[in-house]
């Protein structure tokens, strides 16, 4: 029952990080209706970014996270107003394959930048830890969580009580009424992709401390961000958390009782499944 | 020039048949890989370039027919002809059980979801014991680049003609029509299902072929280089620079960019990638029908056709 207790709180913890990727998956996707693939690769970005802002300038990585961030939020601007703004309106394929290239530039890019080494963000309480009821809550893993619902409801507030917000919202619900509002949806796509981007930024920093970065930990982490963003629901970041939540746990879940090396399978099956079984209408709104 | 366009697709095949007799091995071996992706790029041009279907998991039947066939070989000692055949039952299979389900989802659902799947089956056929779990399987050795060279090129050009005929028949125009609007060729009475699985096992037939003749060509395999995602972002690549959707354009593009890349890999491992990741986006956005569009709208239209495809989809 305390091993029990421990994995359940185990996979709360890495949960929250998943739901966390799962929020600028979905904010891009619901907004832009773009399914970015290079989303893995803007995580693994600001896995790095924190990574060299904690060895090189010995910015404590929590200190450092909003930092990673806004360097995340320009490049993606960035990417928005100069590339992806060029092809919004293509067909689908079209989208998909320009973000899948991207995807593909940045994991090279890394390669050759930063070698294929493993990375760890590991600052000195990385190995300390509280005990509650016999169950262990690492600080680290416990911080990271803790900034992950943090940054979920602060993107709540941002598009619930913000202009900004309420142009994004707009833009996302009907664009041409938006434009006729005096939206100007070249700036709000891009506002709306940088956020994301700095949403992926701050996920993977907090995976750096949690976990171990590679140029490579992008693809599952695009399709697991996927299944979040899918299981929340893309309309609402605090759903996005509990769909990230219910990934950790089944993860967690399936390395105790079944084994490590089915939880791709499980979280993969669960996909294929999710997106079977549950009607597109469910996930059309935005 | 139209009426002489289908002499060109048995010259050209005759033209590369001959080649292991006149150059050196490094040409035939760097041929075979050149042949197979395009394979490959040609199935993958069934489902994504016709039907619109952007499959991300054509690498599972090409992984499950290098599997069969290695499995085959190796561990019941069939021979490599009934091996292929049994890696090709294995592929198609496969394109028929997840094809019912997965081809009911659109757009990045289906792209995501076939993602899943290569995941999937990745770490399925790593745990499973006839098939060498991790390390992976040992064919029997045999030497002969020639006959993988031709077989490779029959399978190509067996492909393309399929693929010719599709694009000339009623099935292609329903796989087309399905591609321009889904809804609006069911209201035309086209079973969009049966038509959709169909062309997916058609693509999943050629790729488990392609897969096999690999096996048994480099004697070892094992999940990572059977089910490399990789694989899969090269044929999407080829076909889309190539021309998605018509008979050359996958072919075109797989031989140039193979060509591209066998250069460039020979100067910087990594390099190759990051050029593959570069084309495709500038791709995209420049030539979004490829490049067979690309030589009919630049001769009308010089540099105003680049213009012209990026002032189409801005916002």
């Amino acid at each position: 029952m305390q091993l029990f207790g421990q994995i359940l709180v185990n996979g709360i913890l890495l949960g929250g990080l998943y739901g966390l990727m799962g929020l600028g998956m979905g904010l891009v996707w619901g907004v832009l209706k773009i399914v970015n693939l290079a989303h893995g690769a803007l995580i693994m970005l600001g896995g790095y970014a924190l990574y060299y802002l904690y060895t090189k300038a010995g910015i404590d990585p929590f200190v450092g996270l909003p930092l990673a961030m806004l360097g995340m939020f320009v490049l993606g601007y960035l990417l928005q107003i100069l590339l992806l703004n060029l092809i919004v309106r293509s067909a689908q394929l079209n989208t998909l394959l320009l973000t899948f290239g991207l995807d593909v530039v940045f994991v090279y890019m890394a390669q050759l930048l930063f070698t294929a080494d493993f990375r760890t963000i590991n600052p000195p309480y990385a190995g300390k830890n509280v005990s509650l009821a016999g169950v262990t809550v690492p600080y680290a893993q416990l911080g990271a969580f803790g900034v992950a619902v943090l940054l979920a409801a602060l993107l709540y507030l941002l598009l619930d009580r913000t202009r900004t917000g309420r142009a994004i919202r707009a833009t996302a619900q009907n664009l041409v009424a938006a434009r006729l509002y005096g939206v100007n949806p070249k700036r709000i796509y891009a506002v709306t992709f940088g956020t994301g981007a700095a949403l992926a930024g701050a996920a993977g920093g907090l995976y750096g401390i949690v976990s171990q970065i590679t140029p490579y930990i992008g693809v599952t982490l695009t399709a697991k961000s996927f299944v979040i963003a899918i299981l929340g629901g893309l309309d609402n970041p605090l759903g996005v958390i509990v769909g990230g939540l219910i990934l950790g746990v089944a993860e967690a879940m399936t390395a105790l009782y079944l084994d490590p090396t089915y939880t791709d399978i499980i979280s993969f099956g669960l996909l294929v499944l999710v997106l079977v079984a549950r009607p597109a209408q469910l996930v059309g709104r935005a | 020039m139209s009426r002489y366009r289908w002499l060109a697709l048995p010259i050209a095949a005759a033209a590369l048949a001959v080649v292991p007799w006149v150059t050196s091995d490094t040409i035939v071996q760097y041929g075979i890989n050149a042949l197979l992706v395009a394979v490959l790029a040609q199935a993958w041009n069934i489902i994504g370039g016709f039907s619109g279907y952007p499959s991300f998991g054509n690498s599972v039947f090409y992984g499950l027919g290098t599997y069969g066939t290695a499995i085959a070989m190796a561990q019941l000692h069939w021979s490599f002809g009934s091996g292929l055949v049994f890696g090709a039952v294995l592929g198609v299979a496969c394109a028929l059980l997840f094809g019912l389900p997965i081809l009911r989802l659109r757009g990045p659902y289906f792209a995501i979801a076939t993602l899943g799947l290569a995941a999937v089956m990745s770490a399925i056929i790593a745990t499973v014991e006839i098939a060498g779990k991790n390390i992976g399987l040992i064919l029997p050795l045999f030497r002969g680049d020639t006959l993988f060279y031709e077989l490779s090129l029959i399978l190509l050009v067996a492909a393309t003609g399929t693929v010719a005929w599709i694009a000339r028949s009623r099935f292609g125009a329903g796989l087309v029509a399905i591609r321009e609007d889904e809804d609006a060729a069911q209201v035309m009475g086209i079973n969009t299902t049966m038509y959709k699985v169909a062309a997916l096992t058609v693509a999943a037939l050629f790729s488990a072929l392609a897969g096999g003749i690999h096996a048994y060509w480099i004697t070892f395999i094992d999940p990572a280089s059977a089910f490399d995602p990789s694989l899969n972002v090269r044929m999407v690549i080829m076909t889309l620079f190539g021309g998605p959707g018509t008979v050359m354009g996958p072919v075109l593009g797989a031989f140039v960019l193979s060509a591209v890349s066998e250069v460039l890999a020979s100067q910087a491992t990594g390099v190759a990638s990051l050029f593959y990741g570069f084309v495709i986006v500038v791709a995209v956005v420049l030539m979004p029908k490829g490049l067979l569009d690309l030589v009919d709208g630049f001769r009308e239209r010089r540099w105003r056709y680049f213009a012209d495809n990026v002032r189409r989809f801005r916002i």
